[in-house]
């Protein structure tokens, strides 16, 4: 059967992986919320520094889930892995930086116009993973496990074996992320309607 | 402490948007386009061409050029220098 | 079996398939100079929609795809459970709310055509349209829904427009895909539809086959084209052999031929990877702009007409060879019965998608 394998939640001041904290915000700290996780989990891409929160979010999820996972590069071909993620928001974050970078005399910066799509954090994390698997991002009113259920399905039933599943709300008014993997086993949180909620009001919770 | 040189990593921290970083992340030698350094693609040297004029007034036309000059902080203060002298 | 059919387009060239058709058939450009609408007050080369201005851009057009489509289709499955619309879009109605830009569309033409089901948008940059398109055919084939209309669209914006100027990337002429001379894209906004179904006869007029494709990551560069082809490449070598069709049998490429340097000598490089240099092959963008989220149902849907038609459009601002791997790029329409097209497009993020569509 399918199983979620692991997940990640990224919430306002924690960071949890299959449900256990591992990371705290230091409220006290200079560093933005994603840095202190890149930091406290001692992570070494500094393309980080580059990335819009959409992308930053994803990344960190991703590498921790990996780290949950271990051998998941290695246990699929490269183009195994099907990327899934939606939002609410869109690049709207992003979008917003972008439209400050132009209007107020300043001049529109490329590298903020080039996260102005949702999408590119499927890119990031493909890239730095070298999977040439499947790519979708959807924008949902909000996160609806049957969209991951359905359209996994799919996936699955036409060559991809694992999918990396994502809700990822990352906006001024919170942070609201859920990143999930999902293969093929013969025991454990069976992929499907009430787990996936379960795992997406752990963040709502907060 | 070389100010030109802490003014250039405030400068691109500004201009690309990485205020995730630090002025004390960056070091002089540290190769900017390169992954293990800050990992800056063409899309950055965009940002840096925009960078020379707007703070320092130095206009950059030959492409070659700034390949050679945005290697590091170093390579970046030392092209300024060159060019303010001349 | 998967039915395509109803196709509509709504471009600078006419409000639907047939007037878009005629004006490809004269190969008459949507393209002009739009004066002073740049950054810095240039006049740039823009495929703009005439008359179509202020609030509620986007919606205006899904609304008038969707009710070309309803016109071509048994329209009582537009109300049905086993019928779901998808909008295919990069910035949708970003210009009327920055931080939700599709809800307002999605509920207002949930409630015009009394829809079951909420549309779902699928915004993944440049592929949105073929990739879109593909997960139709998927929902089709799983039996997930019967009918699934899809609606791909984009309007013309400050901000896009901006944004490509920042990365040197707008045509100082209008765009020239493949050719030697071509600088960068021409931006263009429009919406295109289609109903994809189970049903033949749903259809008012004679459908055409999807044969649905696969989409493939380059995992190169977020804004970059690979330099190999390789997501491409593995894109359309996947939704070939899923449908068992040899390179012998593909006899049109309709490419995605943005214009810009790297993205077209990517693609001559993936076509003649795949031994498909020779297949007669445009790019639209010359006749609609880039349209981004709408381009690959505007241009599946010409490829549609093309079918029907029985006629090769030739690949508008192409003069003299530009790439490192020649491709057999149409100079002159010209009449040609095709049975079998690929459709393929690559974008931002890496993504490369393609699909086939065959006569029936």
């Amino acid at each position: 059967m399918k199983v979620i394998t692991a997940y990640c939640n990224l919430r306002a001041d924690e960071c949890l992986v299959n449900g256990e904290v591992v990371s705290r915000r230091d409220a006290g700290s200079d560093d933005s919320w994603f840095k202190q996780i890149y930091k406290q989990q001692e992570l070494a891409y500094p393309k980080f520094y580059k990335m819009d929160v959409l992308s930053q979010a994803g990344y960190l999820a991703s590498e921790l889930i990996k780290r949950a996972t271990p051998g998941i590069s290695e246990t699929y071909a490269d183009d195994e892995i099907a990327l899934v993620f939606a939002n609410a928001s869109s690049s709207a974050e992003t979008d917003r930086r972008f439209i400050q970078s132009y209007e107020g005399g300043g001049s529109p910066s490329p590298s903020l116009f080039v996260y102005t799509l949702p999408n590119i954090v499927l890119g990031e994390i493909a890239i730095l993973n070298k999977w040439y698997g499947e790519n979708m991002f959807a924008v949902l009113p909000k996160f609806v496990p049957g969209f991951y259920l359905d359209y996994g399905g799919i996936l699955f039933a036409s060559g991809s074996r694992a999918l990396l599943g994502g809700w990822l709300e990352v906006t001024a008014g919170g942070t609201d992320v859920l990143l999930f993997m999902v293969e093929e086993q013969e025991s454990g949180m069976e992929f499907n309607e009430a787990n996936l909620l379960h795992l997406s009001q752990r963040v709502a919770a907060y | 402490m070389d100010s030109l040189k802490e003014d250039l990593k405030k400068q691109i921290i500004e201009q690309l948007n990485l205020e995730d970083l630090t002025v004390a992340d960056i070091a002089d030698d540290a190769l900017l386009f390169n992954d293990q350094g800050l990992g800056l693609d063409s899309i950055d040297a965009l940002e840096l061409i925009v960078l020379l004029e707007k703070y320092h007034g130095i206009q950059l036309t030959n492409p070659e050029e700034g390949k050679e000059a945005f290697k590091s902080i170093d390579t970046m203060a030392a092209y300024i220098r060159k060019r303010k002298e001349a | 079996m998967i039915y395509i059919g109803a196709e509509v387009i709504v471009s600078p060239l006419g409000d639907n398939a047939e007037d878009n058709w005629q004006a490809l058939a004269e190969n008459r450009s949507g393209i002009a100079l739009v004066p002073a609408v740049g950054f810095n007050k240039e006049d740039i080369h823009l495929a703009k929609i005439a008359g179509l201005n202020g609030r509620l851009r986007f919606q205006q057009l899904v609304i008038k795809a969707l009710i070309g489509v309803k016109a071509c289709i048994d329209d009582s499955i537009l109300t049905s459970d086993r019928t779901i619309v998808l909008i295919s879009s990069t910035k949708g109605a970003l210009d009327d709310n920055l931080h939700d830009q599709f809800g307002e569309t999605c509920a207002a033409v949930m409630q015009q055509f009394n829809l079951a089901h909420l549309p779902l948008v699928i915004s993944n940059a440049c592929i949105s349209g073929v990739l879109t398109l593909n997960v139709a055919g998927n929902m089709v084939e799983a039996g997930q829904y019967e009918h699934v209309i899809v609606i791909g669209c984009d309007v013309a914006s400050d901000f896009v427009l901006y944004g490509f100027q920042s990365l040197f990337a707008v045509s100082d002429k209008p765009c020239a895909p493949f050719d030697a001379a071509r600088n960068g894209i021409t931006l263009g906004e429009g919406c295109g539809a289609a109903l994809v179904s189970a049903s033949e006869s749903v259809f008012k007029n004679t459908p055409l086959q999807l044969l649905t494709g696969t989409s493939a990551n380059d995992a190169n560069h977020i804004s970059g084209p690979s330099r190999t082809g390789e997501g491409l490449v593995r894109s359309v070598s996947r939704t070939m052999q899923k449908h068992g069709i040899g390179t012998k049998e593909i006899d049109f490429i309709c490419a995605h031929g943005t214009g810009t340097v790297f993205n077209d000598e990517m693609e001559a490089i993936a076509f003649d990877r795949l031994s498909l240099p020779d297949k007669p092959l445009n790019s639209l963008k010359g006749y609609f702009g880039h349209t981004l989220g709408a381009a690959g149902l505007i241009e599946t849907a010409v490829c549609m007409q093309m079918m029907r038609n029985g006629m090769l459009i030739k690949s508008l601002g192409y003069r003299n060879e530009g790439t490192s791997r020649p491709l057999n790029i149409i100079l002159e329409n010209e009449p040609k019965s095709l049975r079998t097209i690929l459709k393929t497009a690559s974008g931002f993020g890496g993504g490369n998608a393609s699909l086939m569509i065959r006569d029936l």
